[in-house]
């Protein structure tokens, strides 16, 4: 208990001392850690864009109402039977096409309780074992993509259409990689600037009290009774800029994402539990700059 | 008690600061270490608290070969064995009295009713018993010394070490802490005293070492300084 008082008795008149270089290194953590938190976000938010547009499979082949149970064994076969390019085939129903429509619009009443659940068509949903492969799915359904629409339509009896998401996929792939990957680079530079301020603070801390250190050192102190009150300096100051960057992040999602929730009907958008969700991977990388910077702020004081 | 067996001391710098010395003191003796500049005194202070260690030969206090310790836990240990003061005080400006000497206790992990015991009954002890709230500049060197002296000593060490512990203080003050010295010695600290103060030495007429360029060039019993 008496130890525990100590060093935090210690680390606060540390931070104190050292106001401004503590300041400058909070806000640089809290920077870096708002950054990296935006990286894991942007990446939640279009995997959202990507389930709610695609369901995640890469081909929807849709049937023709009403739908035959007879009609829904030949096709689900003939696409098995398709080995080379189909890895799964999976039937959706009309009932959950219509209770997946209506998570995906949860945040829309007007089009959940108006749109009668017997317009969302049946479908099988199929992942591709080779997207290259993709043609022979069209070719099996006998279909052909329309020239002036490009909607793929089927002359197989009971299909209504061939739905593609490969390109749609790629393309939001593409776009997920640049924007969390730029954000990414830009948040690892800043955590790196923020381990140095962070190790350059406790280094500073430790040139102003080296008084102090040397007295303790003579009476008998051991390493880590001195070393730890800046440990703990580092550990603080690395998690205060987690705890702003935390609730910036909150606060970008009720002012920034909240406002336009309900303005594009089809846009699933992050809720609290997302934001809640990526907290740990921030308080993982604070705790990952503090032992960093306290490795290397303290190491010329390694020895007694 | 303390044991220097045919230290020599080269630093990196090429200078050697001891060369093949030999000193024995026993438990509860009171020693000067005379010598002008230069001669090793300091060296054989810090080499006796593990702040430098010898090139060649061994240094034993309390029975413990020093070289042995590891820096973990051993070297802490044998400093908290021995008491040391300086010319300077080494005191911290911004802390009382009380402070400076608690902080000693307090860093080694002492529980708090031992502080609040040991503290006050030491500044008792080397006369400061009023002045427990006073900061280091309000006080004057000698009884600055005397704060220096009740850190050194609260933590009941069997050895201490006084590096020219009057070099700052007038004679009628040096005769003051010499008196407070002796008086730690007379209850059984060993007292390792290096100076340049043949004043003091004279009076006290206690054991005197005396090195001259790294080397012992006298060992006398109740001798004077030269």
């Amino acid at each position: 208990m008496r130890r525990i008082e100590f060093y935090f008795r210690e680390t606060a008149a540390g931070i104190r001392r050292n106001g401004i270089m503590a300041f400058a290194a909070m806000s640089t953590a809290f920077i870096a850690l708002f950054l990296f938190g935006l990286a894991l976000i942007i990446a939640r938010e279009i995997n959202l864009v990507i389930e709610a547009v695609t369901g995640n499979v890469q081909v929807a082949v849709y049937l023709s109402d009403p739908v035959r149970p007879e009609t829904v064994t030949r096709i689900q076969s003939e696409l098995q039977d398709l080995t080379g390019a189909v890895a799964s085939v999976q039937y959706e129903d009309k009932t959950e096409a219509c209770a997946r429509a209506k998570e995906l619009f949860s945040s829309n009443p007007a089009i959940t309780e108006n749109v009668p659940c017997d317009v969302y068509p049946a479908s099988f949903r199929v992942t591709l074992a080779d997207t290259a492969q993709y043609a022979q799915i069209t070719a099996a359904l006998s279909c052909e993509p329309d020239p002036t629409t490009h909607d793929i339509t089927c002359t197989e009896p009971g299909v209504l259409k061939v739905l593609d998401f490969r390109d749609i996929l790629d393309r939001l792939s593409a776009i997920t990689r640049v924007l969390r990957n730029g954000v990414l680079f830009i948040a690892v530079i800043m955590l790196v600037s923020a381990t140095v301020l962070v190790a350059n603070t406790l280094r500073m801390g430790m040139f102003a009290r080296r008084k102090e250190i040397g007295i303790m050192r003579l009476v008998g102190a051991t390493n880590w009774r001195i070393r730890v009150p800046f440990l703990i300096e580092g550990l603080v100051e690395a998690l205060v800029g987690a705890a702003l960057a935390i609730i910036t992040l909150f606060l970008v999602k009720v002012f920034v994402v909240d406002q336009l929730r309900g303005r594009i009907v089809w846009l699933p958008l992050i809720r609290n539990g997302d934001v809640l969700a990526i907290t740990p991977w921030i308080l993982i990388a604070a705790a990952g700059v503090a032992i960093v910077a306290g490795t290397i702020g303290i190491r010329r004081f390694l020895d007694v | 008690m303390i044991s220097l067996q045919n230290v020599t001391k080269t630093y990196k710098n090429g200078v050697t600061a001891l060369e093949a010395v030999s000193i024995e003191i026993e438990k509860g003796e009171f020693v000067f270490v005379v010598g002008p500049s230069g001669s090793g005194k300091s060296t054989t202070l810090r080499l006796l608290l593990r702040e430098e260690e010898p090139s060649i030969g061994e240094v034993f206090v309390a029975g413990k070969n020093v070289l042995r310790l590891s820096s973990l836990g051993g070297i802490p240990k044998l400093r908290r064995n021995i008491g040391c003061v300086f010319q300077d005080f080494k005191l911290l400006q911004d802390k009382t009295v009380f402070e400076n000497v608690s902080f000693a206790l307090e860093v080694i992990g002492k529980p708090k009713h031992v502080i609040d015991t040991r503290v006050p009954e030491i500044l008792d002890y080397v006369g400061l018993g009023e002045k427990l709230n006073n900061y280091p500049d309000e006080l004057s060197g000698g009884e600055q010394q005397r704060v220096s002296i009740a850190r050194a000593c609260v933590n009941r060490p069997l050895v201490l070490l006084a590096d020219e512990p009057t070099g700052n203080l007038d004679p009628n003050t040096s005769v003051d802490i010499m008196r407070l010295l002796d008086k730690v010695n007379k209850i059984g600290t060993t007292v390792v005293m290096a100076t340049h103060d043949q004043a003091i030495v004279d009076a006290m007429r206690k054991r005197v070492i005396e090195l001259d360029k790294g080397k012992v060039v006298r060992d006398q019993s109740r001798g004077v300084y030269s």
